[in-house]
């Protein structure tokens, strides 16, 4: 076979290979894009709407936003006042380690200064912490000064949702989008962001 | 030369796979005719670019037919999305219940008891496109004329007897069925001529007619509301269909040139027991 | 680092014949050198198959089996799942696709009498794939749970009732509920995607096994074993790999593109691929005014309505896919390529092939006096093909075929 031949069949191959495999990502991208949350899926993981004034202080509720809790404390002021006194306990204080939506708003992380809402999924393996607001000793902490402990594998986090040192949860509880609109909380939605 | 008689025979065979397809579907549409009474039915072309008609005929819609007919397989923030309407004027102009989120599936805004007004339940409506196709929707659309012997003094040439009264009435104004005398058409295809030179007419019945200044829309005003209307109906039987068109085209692009050049490749390689 | 790829390749290769598959089914696997495009379909059904199954695992998993929402779930997947009418169009495309290709692979058969000595097997797996085709097709039509989809099982389902003394109670046992139900549709789910897929691949294996042992034909109908150079090989042959998989490439270009225009502008085939009446939720109460089955059942519908007894138009329809399987022995001819036969298998196999297609063009229309009457004709000449094989097969006067290709 002549050397230009040779060459004309590289060439070919190359070419031929090259519009052949670029065309995978195209056909690959319906596949994919396919196994997104669809329409259905989003519609029932919309913003979720409640009013919050009717909460009593201390109290801690528990929502759904996309099937999964979610965690609003109406704090008092004193309970507010106290946070400095756990300071030496945690970890990450100033949500430095993560990506907080409301970095530095509120002592609450939240964009209300009396509201604290967060997501309810231990940031360790996904169990729900439980909300124990009393200040008393514990079997897992004998100086509680109230907050939220997880049952699964005993991580600790404060009112406002901050872990703890020395648990096996790395990081802060994660503040979802959210927005008030007088005493209307939405979760899942911010028209500010 | 051998490959390219087989490539000239294979295209040639394709095509002719694809006429045979579409000559057996003009012969198999001319049958019945499901416009009945009303004869050939209207063609229609949808323009699913045209999204000021689509956004006039959701309007359209939705006041006039979305109080008996839902859109059960469409979500509002689809409709409002697709059509570029603004989320915040969507919901202002054309959501009534105000309880609807975007993602809300388009049920309808029937009461549970509404089925018994008309008879038989109003049917959703979100696949009436490709159930009956754009052109009977276009045409029956327009082919309603008063019939006092029925219960809401209308009847309908496409759909003879249909339980659905005519709702745009006010618009339309007043269709009869009249009579014209029409010219007769000889054997070669020209007009019959008497000797006079005359054209030779006969009366020939079964003619819509809209009785004058009884709507408030001209005909023309009226067929480019059913027009926009039947559009919109399209859109809400397919979504996917403009977006399916626009790719389609760099689908079928693309796998020319792959043809192009798979063709050269073997060509290349033919070379080497074709001496 | 290339010397440890080629030291993983060798150990890998000494527990798994890679390198002896491919050359003895690729780079040494002798095919004829002179073919036309009538022997680029199978690779092209091949192609289709693969894209069927993808297609399909994707639609499974947004599919609902039940009656509340079957038909719901196709119109979820159409507006809701991102992509989703992609994929719905690429499986309902497909299958009518599958369909041409499969009946222009077997045409090629009769055409080069490829179902002939030593090819009996791999033409009877092919018409069982055919069958086990034709099945699978019919469950998938009816999982959107339309109009059609109910009317049509309606209709198949009742031809079970049509045999004696069993029929009733095993319409009743198919369809497990007293009408075709989410129950019916269930099962013809699992069917559908696992256990008739699963018999398609193993018949599909086979059929390429006993094509690899005996070799391709040629439309020449030469023996290239006959002429062997020194190490064996045929002098007629091209080894099929580089050489076949190029020509197969173009071949699925072509079809590809063909395949995308109908896709992404004709989707609904005119109404041949996608019935306008199944985008309607099926209704057990109102039969649609015009029952048609899909064009590729057609034909063999035709012959169903042609006989006027239930019973006989079964027997009628089951026979005429039945035939094809005798058909290697039907063949009494010295040759096989309808280039070398006399003027009564060209005579014989262009009616056939036109008594085919108008049968299937009557099988979508309604029926006339005058139809039924053609149907009626086409049904017999469709028969006279085969049963009268023998005859003209065995005393037409052939043509000398070459010694070479």
């Amino acid at each position: 076979m002549q050397e230009k031949d040779k060459t004309r069949r590289k060439v070919l191959i190359g070419l031929t290979s090259a519009v052949g495999l670029s065309g995978l990502p195209f056909a690959a991208t319906p596949f994919i894009a396919a196994w997104n949350p669809s329409a259905k899926a989003k519609a029932a993981g919309a913003p979720v709407k409640l009013d919050v004034s009717k909460m009593q202080y201390g109290q801690q509720i528990q929502v759904a936003w996309r099937k999964q809790p979610v965690f609003i404390v109406r704090h008092t002021k004193e309970s507010l006042a106290s946070l400095d006194l756990t300071l030496p306990k945690l970890a990450d204080p100033n949500s430095d380690q993560i990506v907080e939506l409301y970095k530095g708003l509120n002592l609450s992380r939240s964009k209300s200064p009396e509201y604290s809402v967060m997501s309810g999924v231990c940031t360790h393996l996904g169990c729900a912490p439980k909300y124990f607001p009393e200040v008393e000793p514990k079997p897992w902490d004998a100086t509680w000064s109230g907050g939220f402990f997880c049952p699964c594998h005993g991580s600790m986090f404060d009112i406002v949702g901050r872990v703890f040192k020395g648990v096996p949860a790395p990081t802060n509880l994660v503040v979802p989008p959210h927005m008030f609109e007088g005493s209307i909380l939405t979760i899942g939605e911010d028209k500010d962001l | 030369m051998m490959l390219r008689l087989i490539n000239l025979k294979f295209f040639v065979f394709v095509i002719f796979f694809i006429l045979i397809l579409v000559c057996s579907n003009k012969t198999f549409a001319a049958e019945g005719g499901p416009c009945k009474d009303y004869g050939e039915c209207d063609k229609f072309k949808y323009s699913l670019n045209d999204l000021e008609s689509l956004q006039r005929g959701a309007s359209t819609y939705i006041n006039y037919c979305y109080g008996c007919h839902s859109l059960q397989y469409s979500r509002w923030g689809r409709v409002a999305k697709d059509l570029e309407i603004p989320e915040d004027i969507f919901f202002e102009n054309l959501v009534f219940d105000k309880s609807i989120k975007p993602g809300d599936l388009m049920t309808g805004a029937m009461p549970e008891d509404a089925a018994n007004w008309f008879g038989v339940t109003p049917p959703d409506l979100t696949l009436v496109s490709r159930y009956k196709g754009d052109d009977w929707i276009y045409t029956y659309l327009r082919a309603y004329y008063e019939d006092s012997s029925k219960q809401y003094g209308v009847n309908n040439l496409v759909y003879p007897g249909t339980a659905m009264p005519n709702v745009l009435l006010s618009l339309q104004g007043n269709q009869k069925l009249v009579c014209k005398d029409i010219p007769e058409i000889a054997s070669n295809g020209g007009e019959k001529r008497d000797e006079s030179g005359k054209t030779i007419t006969k009366e020939k019945c079964g003619f819509l007619e809209v009785e004058e200044g009884t709507g408030q829309l001209s005909k023309e005003e009226f067929d480019s509301l059913i027009y926009d209307l039947t559009n919109f109906l399209v859109y809400i039987g397919e979504p996917s269909k403009a977006t399916r068109e626009r790719i389609g085209w760099y689908v079928v692009f693309y796998f020319l040139i792959f043809t192009a050049l798979s063709s050269l490749l073997y060509r290349e390689y033919h070379k080497d027991y074709n001496k | 680092m290339n010397e440890m790829a080629s030291k993983l390749f060798s150990w890998v290769n000494k527990r798994l014949p890679i390198v002896n598959t491919f050359e003895r089914h690729m780079s040494k696997h002798p095919v004829p050198s002179k073919v036309n495009f009538w022997y680029l379909f199978g690779a092209l059904a091949a192609v289709t198959l693969i894209i069927q199954i993808v297609s399909g695992i994707w639609l499974i998993m947004p599919y609902s089996n039940t009656e509340e929402e079957a038909f719901s779930s196709i119109e979820y997947i159409m507006r809701d799942v991102d992509y989703g009418w992609v994929i719905r169009y690429i499986h309902t495309t497909g299958a009518s696709l599958f369909f041409a290709v499969v009946y222009l692979h077997m045409f090629r058969g009769l055409l080069y009498g490829s179902y002939q000595k030593p090819r009996e097997l791999v033409w009877i797996f092919g018409c069982t794939i055919y069958l086990a085709m034709m099945a699978e097709g019919f469950l998938g039509y009816v999982l959107p749970y339309g109009q059609m989809s109910y009317w049509g099982a309606q209709v198949i389902i009742s031809l079970f009732g049509a045999i004696p003394y069993i029929g009733e109670s095993l319409e009743l046992w198919v369809r497990g509920d007293y009408y075709i139900s989410g129950i019916t549709v269930s099962r013809f789910f699992a069917l559908h995607v696992v256990a008739l897929p699963l018999v398609l691949i193993a018949l599909v294996f086979l059929h390429l096994v006993a094509l690899h042992e005996v070799g391709a034909g040629n439309p020449e109908g030469v023996d290239i074993e006959e002429h062997l150079d020194e190490d064996g090989i045929p002098l007629d042959s091209v080894p099929f790999f580089p050489y076949k998989v190029l020509n197969a490439l173009v071949a699925i270009g072509v079809f590809m593109t063909v395949f995308s225009i109908i896709m992404f502008f004709f989707p609904e085939g005119g109404g041949y691929f996608i019935e306008m009446a199944n985008f309607q939720k099926a209704n057990p109460l109102v039969t649609p005014d015009h029952i048609a089955p899909v064009w590729y059942y057609a034909p063999f519908y035709t012959m169903l309505r042609a006989v006027p007894d239930p019973l006989g138009g079964l027997i009628v329809m089951a026979s005429a896919v039945a035939i094809f399987f005798i058909v290697p022995w039907l063949d009494r001819s010295k040759v096989a390529s309808i280039r070398y036969k006399g003027i009564f298998s060209k005579i014989a196999l262009t009616l056939f092939g036109v008594s085919f297609l108008t049968l299937g063009y009557l099988g979508t229309v309604g029926v006339t006096e005058i139809r039924k009457l053609v149907s009626i004709i086409c049904t017999v000449i469709y028969f006279s093909y085969f049963l009268l094989m023998p005859i003209y097969t065995k005393y037409e006067k052939t043509k000398e075929v070459p010694e070479r290709l």
